[in-house]
């Protein structure tokens, strides 16, 4: 495995501008602005495993697996669902000045902490090199700023685009941490996660069609 | 160690038997419930079929040791099997109660029992997937599978309160499940970093188990304490508990069966199987595991003892219960992890039992709460005597097996010195005892509070109910008469996760 032959400068890019989709898709209240940014995301996943893949084969796979239930069919059943429920997130637990200002605050410190204790997560010589140290930091951000949005949301379809944070931060995590994972474990975990959100949605869609609405806080008829 | 084709068949009849099920839907009920029937006792038999060479010391490995089946993973099958068989039994009239076809609505009863059917056998299938696994991994994907298979199970009655306990399942579950997806992964990187595993060596349990002490000290506390919040929410370990009672209470009564007796059992044993090989070099998980143990059974119990509505108040038994279990298997000692496992078993076998006799109240009488039942000791005896023997099973009293299972816990504990652990326990059971007997005592014998009026005709549950019941109640008595009949298989089982001592 060559090192060198990775393209660093993309690959900060790609990057950055995944940790920007995760804050956007979290912060913006507009649900389908959120799922489209989240799409967008997953493609610059898809694109950032390429990158990887020039040096690791293995990783097309996970790139192809990725492109397909992350960047068309989870955007696609949130489209769904959306149309179905309402358009607007209900104001979430924390105003929009705060929240930013966290999520701004989570991103730069966990990316930073991440990035200076690579040792800690990745124990191997290879991932403590520096494309791979940012991959690292990327996943744990866009994992901290997924948990962040999944306690502070009270719109379950908002939840839910925080659950798909947390894996994504996940699965990218995998890049470093278990470049040999086989074929068969990256298809299941990856079509687990799109089961999982496929799912959940539908049970959202149908707790809005017996109460009319989407707010988790007012789910209370089950109590003590 | 031998080659067998018992670890691969014992999860894929029912997966195999899941999809004939789907597809069949136009077949019929009876068709569709004899082949439930049919696989769910099959895979029980091959659970027995691997107990009993297991038992002689067998391990049984297949697909070039990707499955592997020790004493351990045997005893999860054979109470998997066992319950899951019972579970299929006791639905076949279930279902035909009216107040389940007219929740899940006329007209489309065939086409929605056939997933009701193809689920359960999937949710079994993947359960044992999930216990004969020696992939990391693949446990991993496993019990997340038996979270998707039986998500929709929780939400089936779709009806608000069925739909509220379904989002919070699936959403707390799989947040939680992810957590332990970070620490699979690091075990498996921290595993290969280490040198002395090669190729797909450092993902097989049974493999990074002897390199465990290797790990570096600081990732490996990481990845214990992601497991540990990830295995953990999904057994129902406080303070991760809050899906539980909505979950357990509000899936039809088979599934709650199964979810209270196996499921959560399974996810313990993820969490032993996984974070127990960090044990013998760091022995304070130990202390961590007793003192989560032990919070675990009193905030159970005290919450049991508030609730009205008895598949509620079985719930929160049954997170206390768990705590008993994972403080006895979390001392790491021979005692401990033999007394946990055997309290396992009791569980299983006392909590569906319990369960089983809440449906049968729903089904004779339409009603779940304490405060609406009352006197029906002599309408519904054997329901009555099941639902007594189960909660004096839980509650440790003899001649049950719940007596001797959390003898042994308690003495594990006064053994390992942790001599308010033990108060705790035994002090813990006497409330289960008021928790438990104490409704028992409301429905059966006092009569029905006034203003309350009594249900219509109110019969004895047909035969095809009480009989998973009754079968239950007796392994109860029996294993708590003479109990040494399962000591070969417990002492197979706690011996691979006994670290310290005999």
């Amino acid at each position: 495995m060559i090192l060198t032959d990775l393209p660093g400068d993309l690959i900060r890019t790609l990057s950055m501008l995944v940790v920007i989709t995760s804050v956007v898709a979290v912060e913006t209240r507009r649900l389908r602005v959120s799922a489209t940014v989240y799409g967008v995301q997953a493609l610059l996943i898809v694109g950032l495993l390429c990158c990887f893949a020039t040096v690791n084969p293995a990783l097309y796979w996970w790139a192809g697996t990725a492109f397909v239930t992350k960047a068309i069919l989870t955007p696609l059943f949130l489209f769904l669902c959306i149309k179905r429920t309402r358009e607007v997130e209900l104001p979430p637990l924390i105003g929009f000045g705060p929240s930013v200002v966290v999520a701004a605050l989570l991103m730069v410190g966990f990316f930073r902490l991440t990035h200076s204790q690579v040792e800690l997560l990745a124990p191997s010589p290879l991932a403590q090199t520096e494309a791979f140290r940012t991959n690292l930091a990327v996943a744990s951000t866009v994992f901290v700023l997924g948990l962040y949005a999944v306690l502070t949301r009270r719109d379950a379809v908002k939840t839910v685009i925080g659950l798909c944070l947390l894996e994504n931060g996940v699965h990218l995590s995998l890049v470093s941490l278990a470049p040999e994972l086989s074929e068969t474990a990256l298809v299941g975990i990856a079509t687990e996660v799109v089961v999982t959100v496929f799912l959940l949605l539908y049970v959202i869609t149908g707790v809005y069609q017996q109460a009319g609405t989407t707010d988790t806080l007012r789910m209370r008829e089950l109590r003590g | 160690m031998r080659t067998s084709i018992l670890p691969a068949a014992a999860f894929l009849v029912p997966l195999a038997a899941g999809a004939v099920v789907f597809a069949a839907a136009r077949l019929g009920r009876r068709l569709v419930q004899g082949v439930v029937l049919l696989a769910s006792l099959a895979t029980a038999a091959v659970g027995v079929a691997m107990a009993d060479a297991v038992v002689r010391g067998d391990v049984l490995t297949a697909w070039g040791n990707e499955l592997r089946v020790d004493g351990l993973s045997a005893l999860l099958v054979v109470v998997i099997g066992v319950v899951g068989f019972l579970a299929s039994a006791y639905s076949v009239r279930y279902v035909d109660q009216p107040d389940f076809q007219k929740r899940i609505g006329v007209g489309r009863v065939e086409h929605r029992l056939s997933i009701f059917y193809g689920l359960l056998l999937w949710f079994v299938g993947t359960m044992i997937w999930g216990s004969v696994t020696n992939n990391i991994i693949m446990l991993w994907v496993a019990v997340e599978a038996s979270t998707l298979t039986s998500g929709l199970l929780v939400a089936f009655y779709w009806d608000k309160r069925a739909l509220e306990a379904g989002y919070k399942y699936l959403m707390l579950l799989t947040i939680g499940i992810t957590f332990a997806l970070f620490g699979c992964v690091l075990v498996y990187a921290a595993a290969a970093a280490t040198g002395t595993l090669t190729g797909a060596q450092p993902l097989l349990i049974s493999e990074v188990r002897g390199v465990a002490g290797l790990l570096p000290p600081r990732t490996a506390r990481l990845a214990v304490a992601f497991l540990i919040i990830g295995f953990g929410t999904k057994a129902g370990i406080a303070p991760f508990h809050p899906w539980l009672p909505d979950a357990h209470a509000e899936a039809p009564t088979p599934v709650s069966v199964l979810l209270s007796a196996v499921m959560i059992k399974m996810a313990l044993y993820a969490l032993v199987r996984t974070v127990g090989m960090f044990l013998p070099s760091w022995p304070q998980i130990s202390v961590l595991a007793v003192v989560l143990g032990t919070f675990t059974m009193l905030l159970g119990i005290v919450l049991a003892l508030g609730q009205d509505d008895l598949k509620r108040l079985f719930a929160y038994s049954s997170v206390s219960q768990m705590g008993y279990i994972l403080a006895g298997v979390g001392l790491g000692t021979y005692l401990g992890c033999f007394g946990g496992l055997f309290h396992l078993v009791t569980h299983a076998i006392g909590k569906g039992l319990l369960f089983m006799c809440a449906g049968a109240l729903i089904y004779a009488t339409g009603r779940r709460k304490v405060s609406e039942l009352g006197g029906l000791a002599a309408k519904m005896p054997v329901t009555g005597v099941c639902f007594f023997v189960g909660a004096l099973a839980l509650s440790g009293f003899p001649p049950f097996s719940g007596f001797w299972s959390k003898l042994t816990v308690y003495l594990a504990l006064a053994q390992a010195g942790v001599w308010w652990a033990a108060v705790i326990a035994v002090v813990t059971s006497v409330l289960t005892m008021v928790a438990l007997v104490r409704p028992a005592c409301r429905v059966f014998w006092a009569p029905p509070a006034a203003g309350v009026d009594a249900p219509g005709a109110v019969r004895e549950v047909p035969a095809s109910l009480w009989v998973p019941m009754v079968a239950l109640a007796a392994a109860s008595l029996v294993l708590g008469l003479v109990p040494q009949i399962v000591y070969p298989f417990l002492d197979q089982a706690a011996r691979v996760l006994a670290v310290m001592g005999r």
